[in-house]
């Protein structure tokens, strides 16, 4: 389990990974972008991966930081899931991605695993997904042609695909204060403490006179991007709280999903039953944070 | 001359034990700690090279062809290893039944997927691995075997051409007159059950450095190795070499649990040693290797399975037809695991006749290998489980079913039909006391609390004996040679009073060099620091086994006893000449050879053991100046097998009854242990944090076991477990914290009176979850009969329950 050879640079600014990027592209040489490596680095020892070079963005400090901009959170993509989870700002002001951040792996992981290569690398089962379309968290990606920033539902392409370009770097996520009066919860199902998930559901909600508004709620782990639930969130708007509602719109969420995928943890069956569940669940438990 | 070995802590030559049967730090604990201990890929020898094996990824094919030229032409590869060198100097492994193993890498045919078929010694595994690339094999893909049931069928295909069908060993044991009782039955509770491959997960795969010297044409092996000395012997018949011309030298080891395995990885990096004219080669599995070809996988059974009860809920009979799945051969000794039932194979009851059918078959997926407890942990899940059936039907508590069956304090030594004897035990004491500790009637009435709520709460009790200090003779019944387990040690004092005990084997976690430690310390009266012990390669080491089958503790207390006994014998007659009195009205006690009654008259052994070494003169006519001793220990009263297999085979039989509370989520199918009480007796407790190790570990396992572990194939036999995300080891997160207590009723039969209890609580954990989770289902109807008893399949069960 060794990876095969590579060219190995690890360059000190944005400005010199982009160009560095280009003129690898130009060189037709396939590169991949390193951040903190807890999925690659196993993909590359599995040869699952085989890049010819490997661009390390370990040495961007710049990235690095968690800071309060007007009614968003800028977090840069070098900063560490750990750093998110130990961020007050974070905790107070947006809870829903406080409690995701947790879930993922182990501490561990999260001391080596950054934020925005979680978002980047785009595993089905990667927390931030259904955080980011529930969210609408703000991408802020870097390539030749400058600065551009996408949202979450044009982000996920595909199964760990984004619209980020072969020559472009994600710098940054922007995410949006909660605003205050909004209920919110995150829940997921996997088999051990820190496994991937085999379904989550991130949902925020609000309430008015007695009744459900803005309700959004996200699926991850179940197919290759997130999937954000409007059919259920319909269903759940204008009515007051309460379970039959609830389980209605887990019922909803569950058969909105499109062939979910299946292993060996869980059929896709099973898979939909989940989701069933936590969507009623989380609806119920975002009622108690409004 | 008879070595009188003394039967418990008080006969030791101490006023008082201050180390044997106390919490004392274990000895290998620092050097774990602070990461001193040299494991295996902390190893390396001048010029050593590095090994990578090329695997198959076809379960069932004929290899047409494997060019290896361009790997041989890489810069950095020094030699290449195929199928042809293999005919040429190797031999298939021997196995039990003989004739189901094959040659260490394909040489015409895989069996399974991830079966070597090349090899590549290169200047690192980097190099090595990009070699393996290199290497072109055309392969001609055969139909598969996919599973046992496949495999019996008339038109399967036949995995070893030599034989005619795919069954390894077919036998059916009788004991007592199964079908009067059964006949004679007011219910037989019959089940089918299905327990799902799992299998053993050290920390550490398995690693060797492999070193051919070609002029002298001899081998040395250091690696991993938990019974280096069976290694060895296997390697003189792979390899063709004089079983005294390969040493073994095992190292500590991250743990076994029988999967260590290592015997096609050893004879390739020593092939490749050999082809690289004797350069040293390091070979280190990697976690995929051993997750889809390793040692790691075992019990891969069908059951139907039932028992004969009377009215008042005594069973009076028990059925067993297994079909195991053995994997691709017979290599692994997975054959031993059906075996070992046989030493407790009515549990704790007094059953009068059972009968046990078995089919083991060759399929393509991976050789399975032992794994801690060998067997009785899926016996036990079925015998369990139909004990709570019985139970159910006749409307008797669990916990009372057992009692009433149970063997009787004054039974013992019991003979069960199957033939070994119990040595001793008091079940009802057990139970009594784990009832207590659960408060079970409150748990109970817990439980209807919340089963009034609609909750699935469940309880499970289970019973089991674990046998303990396996003999040569417990596996004979599937072929196993008697290849013997005799346990050696050297005991040596030297000229100032420090004393050695030089043993077989190396540390592998279970705190042994601790209790070779504790005991020689009580036996002179030193502190546990003046104590070495000292790790001997399998070239100048006394006959030795080492750990496996639950003997190690009790066979080294054995014989560092009697090593310690020899040296007392020796300074008895060295101290009397220095004190001018009789050998006879010498004694030791607490580290003074002194003259019984005449107080004062006494000497420090170290005052002997120096007197010995440096005053010949001194020495009476004949004796050695030699204070060191060798004994040997192995059990006494084991006798041949008779007709249907019955022989008194593991010499102790501790006992426990674990009692678990769960919650099953109705709507996820997900189980929650939220409480978990065990209660052990296994005779005494040599250093009890150690016992509590031993049980922690066991049910960690056990939980793993019923509710996570599952090599899980594809109907094509390809392995779809092969990295920790698929094949869940459960972790701390997972492992319920468990109150435990004790009973101890000493053995009879062994050294200090402790019994076997190196395989702990995975005899009991996976039955007792898996009864707690059919408690929680009952209400509905459906029952767990597959392990491990994951979300997706409980939920399966439910969802059956509802329509």
């Amino acid at each position: 389990m060794k990876p095969a050879p590579f060219e190995y640079y690890a360059p000190e600014s944005v400005e010199e990974v982009v160009s560095l990027l280009e003129k690898l592209e130009d060189d037709d040489v396939e590169a991949k972008v390193l951040a903190g490596g807890q999925s690659f680095m196993p993909m590359l020892s599995m040869r699952v991966a085989r890049p010819e070079a490997l661009v390390d963005l370990s040495k961007l400090s710049e990235l690095d930081y968690i800071r309060e901009e007007g009614d968003v959170i800028a977090i840069g993509a070098m900063a560490s899931k750990s750093d998110a989870e130990d961020s007050a700002l974070i905790q107070a002001k947006q809870p829903l991605l406080h409690a995701a951040t947790k879930y993922i792996g182990h501490r561990q992981v999260r001391n080596r695993g950054t934020v925005g290569g979680s978002f980047a690398h785009a595993d089905p089962a990667a927390e931030y997904g259904a955080v980011a379309t529930t969210l609408d968290i703000q991408m802020k990606i870097v390539g030749p042609d400058g600065e551009r920033v996408v949202s979450a539902d044009d982000f996920y392409v595909t199964f760990l695909t984004t619209d980020i370009d072969s020559t472009e770097i994600l710098t940054e996520v922007r995410v949006p204060v909660l605003p205050a009066g909004t209920g919110w919860a995150f829940q997921e199902m996997s088999r051990r403490n820190g496994d991937l998930a085999m379904a989550g559901v991130a949902v925020t909600l609000r309430l008015d006179a007695g009744k459900c508004s803005d309700v959004r709620i996200s699926v991850f782990g179940v197919n290759a991007t997130p999937v954000r639930c409007t059919d259920a969130e319909q269903l759940v708007n204008g009515q007051a709280p309460g379970d039959d509602v609830f389980s209605k719109a887990g019922e909803s969420a569950a058969q909105f999903i499109d062939e979910p995928i299946a292993d060996v943890h869980g059929s896709a069956d099973y898979r939909r039953q989940l989701v069933n569940v936590l969507v009623a669940r989380c609806l119920a438990e975002a009622v108690t944070r409004v | 001359m008879a070595i009188e070995i003394p039967k418990s802590p008080e006969e030791l030559p101490t006023t008082s034990p201050r180390f044997v049967g106390k919490n004392v730090n274990r000895i290998e604990d620092p050097g774990l700690v602070a990461g001193t201990t040299e494991f295996i890929d902390n190893f390396s020898l001048p010029g050593m090279l590095h090994c990578a094996i090329l695997r198959s990824p076809h379960a069932h094919a004929r290899v047409v062809k494997v060019n290896a030229d361009a790997a041989a032409q890489l810069p950095g590869v020094e030699a290449v290893l195929t199928g042809e060198d293999i005919k040429r100097w190797c031999n298939p492994a021997t196995t039990s039944p003989e004739g189901w193993g094959t040659y260490p890498m394909a040489v015409d045919k895989v069996l399974f997927v991830g079966e070597p078929v090349a090899a590549v010694a290169a200047s690192s595994r980097y190099v090595a691995e990009d070699a393996l690339e290199l290497i072109e094999v055309e392969y001609e893909t055969l139909p598969v075997v996919k599973d046992a049931r496949e495999g019996l069928k008339p038109d399967s295909p036949v995995l070893f051409e030599q034989h005619e069908s795919n069954v390894i060993h077919d036998r059916t044991h009788i004991w007592g007159d199964v079908d009067k009782v059964f006949a004679e039955a007011d219910h037989v509770i019959q089940e089918k059950f299905r327990w799902n491959r799992c299998g053993a997960n050290p920390m550490e795969t398995f690693g060797c450095v492999c070193q051919w010297d070609v002029i002298q044409d001899n081998l040395t092996c250091h690696g991993s190795y938990q019974t280096p000395g069976f290694i060895g012997l296997g390697r003189s018949a792979s390899l063709n070499l004089p079983s005294n011309k390969i040493k073994v030298v095992s190292h500590p080891h991250g743990g076994s649990f029988g999967g260590k395995g290592g015997p096609r990885g050893t004879d390739i990096a020593s092939l490749l040693s050999r082809k690289a004219n004797g350069k040293p080669v390091k070979y280190i599995e990697d976690r995929m290797e051993y997750l889809t070809a390793g040692g790691g996988q075992s019990w891969d059974r069908y059951y139907d399975a039932s028992i004969a009860v009377k009215a008042d809920g005594t069973v009076t009979g028990f059925k067993v037809d297994l079909l195991d799945d053995q994997g691709a051969g017979a290599e692994g000794y997975g054959t031993i695991s059906v075996a070992k039932p046989l030493a407790a194979f009515t549990g704790c009851y007094r059953i009068e006749a059972a009968k046990y059918s078995l089919k083991l078959v060759a399929t393509n997926r991976a050789p399975t290998y032992p794994y801690r407890g060998y067997g009785p942990p899926p016996h036990n899940f079925v015998l369990e489980s139909l004990m709570d059936k019985a139970a159910r039907s006749l409307q008797i508590d669990v916990a009372e079913i057992r009692r009433l069956n149970y063997i009787r304090p004054d039974q013992f030594p019991y003979t069960i039909p199957s033939g070994n004897e119990y040595d001793s035990g008091n079940y009802e004491a057990v139970l009594d006391k784990v009832l207590d500790m659960a408060d079970y009637k409150k748990m109970r009435e817990e439980q209807a609390k919340a089963q009034a709520e609609g909750r699935l709460v469940g309880i499970g009790v289970a019973s089991t004996v674990e046998p303990g200090v396996f003999d040569w003779n417990a596996y004979a019944t599937v072929g196993v040679p008697g290849v013997g387990v005799p346990e050696g040690v050297k005991v040596s004092i030297d000229i100032l009073g420090n004393i050695t005990v030089t043993v077989g084997f190396s540390l592998e976690g279970q705190g042994q060099y601790t209790l070779a430690v504790q005991i020689v310390a009580d036996y002179f009266g030193v502190e546990m620091d003046a104590v070495r012990v000292a790790y001997a390669a399998t070239d100048v080491a006394p006959p030795h086994f080492g750990p496996g089958g639950s003997r190690l503790g009790v066979a080294l207390s054995g014989a560092i006893l009697g090593a310690c006994k020899k040296i007392e014998e020796k300074f008895r007659i060295v101290a009397a000449g220095l004190m001018q009195c009789e050998p006879e009205h010498m004694e030791l006690m607490d580290g003074l050879m002194r003259i019984k009654g005449v107080p004062g008259a006494e000497m420090p052994i170290a005052a002997v053991a120096g007197a010995m070494l440096a005053r010949s003169d001194l020495l009476p006519p004949g004796m050695e100046p030699c204070p060191e001793a060798t004994y040997v220990w192995t059990a006494p009263g084991r006798n041949e097998p008779d007709d249907q297999g019955r022989c008194k085979s593991y010499l102790t039989a501790a006992n426990a009854t674990h009692v678990v509370l769960v919650e099953v989520d109705r709507d996820t199918g997900f189980t929650d242990i939220l409480q978990y009480f065990i209660v052990d007796d296994c005779g005494t407790r040599l250093n009890p944090s150690t016992v509590e190790g031993q049980l922690q570990g066991g049910v960690a396992q056990g939980v793993g076991a019923a509710l996570y572990e599952e090599y899980v194939y594809s109907d094509d036999a390809q392995p779809l477990a092969s990295t920790f995300m698929d094949y869940l080891l459960p972790t701390v997160s997972e492992v319920p914290i468990t109150e435990k207590g004790e009973v101890v009723t000493p053995s009879p039969f062994t050294p200090l009176g402790a019994k076997g209890c190196g395989e702990g609580a995975i005899h009991t954990t996976p039955a007792v979850i898996v009864c707690a989770i059919n408690d929680a289902l009952s209400p509905l109807g459906v029952q767990v009969r597959e392990t491990p008893a994951s979300p997706n399949r409980v939920w399966n069960l439910i969802q059956q329950a509802q329509q």
